[in-house]
């Protein structure tokens, strides 16, 4: 569905995007993960014909992005990191104007459903600006939607949100991934990375460093983590590739331990040496 | 039924406008320095001021029309798409839509026309009251349009390329704000010292001012209303590649 090959970005000094090259199987939820400033939000404007690359080959269900941007921007679907939404326009209104925009047929019919997926069928004549940063993200998902994307792209779709909210927003990407769309979605946020998609992509100043599914990247770094508190008071983790060598670590301890499962933050941590945040 | 790929962009625009309308600091905005102008200089200094052909205010409402939809027309568009481009990012889903950069471009201008038209519309109607030998002519309603479209693209222009908000005010206080003075709005541009009028003779408003002034199609006023053609194209033609080559 996706594919990058030597894609180099620049703004001014700072590379934002460095000779990167990947593939996205269609049908798939694809993640990008990595820390503020890793290149995420640089390459998904990259990938939607919001920014031109310097160098490099970017094509989309066949497209070439750079020289037939119309084509890409025909099949896809976009959940910008900020809320784009016109504020002084109702959620219908912001809703149709999309819907013209991308020449949605049937787009009376198609509005109702997207409103009813996110639950806002019912708030459809308010004005966005007195939404919640939940119910605005919602819509935004509803938005993109609205054109049947074959391809989605959702940039931070949880940023800002509260938990409770958060889960109603993977539960939604959850029902947009069983209806067969390929998804790709940024995020430093973890547990949605693990529990949303099928491989995860890791950049870190702008280079993708590791992409694998997200079982293979936490089997590859070791499955279990032996921390404890050292005397001087700092944590200090073990990384082991089996629970027998984490309950040997932890009984060699001389100190109290926890015995957790990896995640990709440790696998973050261990090929980059810095956390996500 | 299918629309024009411009009228999405257009209709956004007239449901924000709508809004803004029923809003009375709008129309307060819209009004409140052609009025300050009008009352300054037509109902004020005017009265002691006689023209060769006419009485002061019948001149000056034209004037006061080519200003005041060059300055809604303009400041519209450049402020709303610098806000939309830089701030709201909402001027993003129109780059992302399956549109041609012509569309926007269209949609954009329209709208703003429509902007500077109702600003226009409300001196107007002014003029019909206090100016007794004010006339509507075709030729006003042209210039009117062609003023209200060149610079809702010069609008674009600037909303297209400024770098913050406050570089549109910048904008607006070196080529908006001496334009709409030396034109010839308040004062026949034959009083402008000499070695000025070159550089005032380049200015777009100049030639608004000549035409809507003018009752009937003469060589000057149709070198006028070239003049405002061939600015109207060059500044949509601009526009247009800006948005084209839109990269963040």
């Amino acid at each position: 569905m996706i594919r990058i090959r030597g894609l180099t970005k620049h703004y001014g000094k700072i590379q934002a995007v460095q000779n990167l090259s990947l593939t996205v199987d269609a049908g798939t939820v694809f993640g990008l993960l990595g820390p503020n400033g890793a290149g995420k939000t640089t390459l998904i404007k990259l990938m939607t014909t919001l920014a031109k690359p310097d160098s490099g080959e970017l094509f989309i269900d066949e497209h070439d992005v750079i020289k037939d941007p119309l084509a890409v921007k025909k099949i896809m679907g976009v959940v910008p990191q900020e809320n784009n939404l016109e504020r002084e326009l109702t959620a219908y209104e912001n809703l149709l104007i999309y819907a013209m925009l991308h020449r949605v047929s049937n787009s009376q019919e198609k509005i109702a459903s997207c409103l009813r997926l996110v639950d806002l069928w019912e708030r459809r004549d308010e004005l966005v600006s007195k939404f919640s940063g939940g119910m605005q993200r919602r819509l935004l998902i509803a938005r993109a939607l609205l054109s049947d994307p074959k391809i989605l792209f959702l940039d931070e779709p949880s940023i800002g949100l509260d938990p409770q909210i958060r889960r109603q927003v993977a539960d939604i990407i959850r029902r947009i991934r069983i209806d067969g769309r390929t998804v790709v979605i940024t995020t430093h946020y973890i547990e949605e990375a693990e529990s949303l998609c099928d491989r995860v992509g890791i950049l870190a100043k702008g280079s993708l460093i590791a992409l694998d599914t997200p079982e293979n990247l936490k089997a590859n770094i070791g499955q279990y983590i032996v921390e404890s508190i050292s005397a001087e008071g700092k944590l200090v983790q073990s990384i082991c590739h089996s629970r027998e060598q984490a309950n040997i670590v932890a009984r060699d301890a001389d100190c109290q331990v926890v015995i957790r499962k990896s995640n990709l933050e440790d696998v973050f941590i261990k090929l980059t040496g810095e956390r996500i945040e | 039924m299918t629309v024009p790929a411009f009228y999405p962009i257009f209709l956004r625009e007239m449901l924000l406008f709508k809004r803004k309308l029923i809003r009375i600091g709008y129309l307060f905005s819209a009004m409140v320095a052609p009025v300050i102008y009008l009352v300054t200089f037509g109902l004020g200094l005017g009265r002691s001021v006689q023209m060769k052909d006419t009485d002061y205010l019948t001149y000056l409402i034209p004037g006061l029309v080519a200003m005041s939809s060059m300055t809604n027309s303009y400041t519209w568009v450049a402020s709303a798409l610098n806000l939309n481009r830089l701030y709201f990012k909402s001027f993003q889903i129109l780059i992302q839509a399956p549109v041609p950069a012509s569309a926007v471009m269209i949609g954009e201008v329209l709208a703003g026309m429509v902007k500077g038209l109702f600003a226009a519309g409300l001196i107007i109607a002014v003029g019909f009251v206090l100016a007794p030998h004010f006339l509507l002519t075709p030729l006003l309603g042209i210039a009117l349009l062609l003023n209200c479209a060149l610079f809702a693209s010069l609008g674009v222009v600037t909303g297209m390329i400024t770098k913050t908000h406050e570089d549109t005010a910048t904008y607006n206080n070196f080529f908006i704000l001496p334009m709409a003075f030396f034109s010839g709005t308040f004062f026949p541009i034959e009083k402008i010292p000499e070695m000025l009028r070159p550089v005032v003779w380049l200015l777009p408003l100049t030639h608004a001012n000549i035409v809507m002034r003018r009752h009937s199609l003469e060589w000057d006023t149709a070198v006028s209303l070239v003049v405002l053609v061939l600015y109207a194209i060059l500044f949509f033609v601009v526009g247009e590649r800006l948005i084209r080559n839109y990269s963040e």
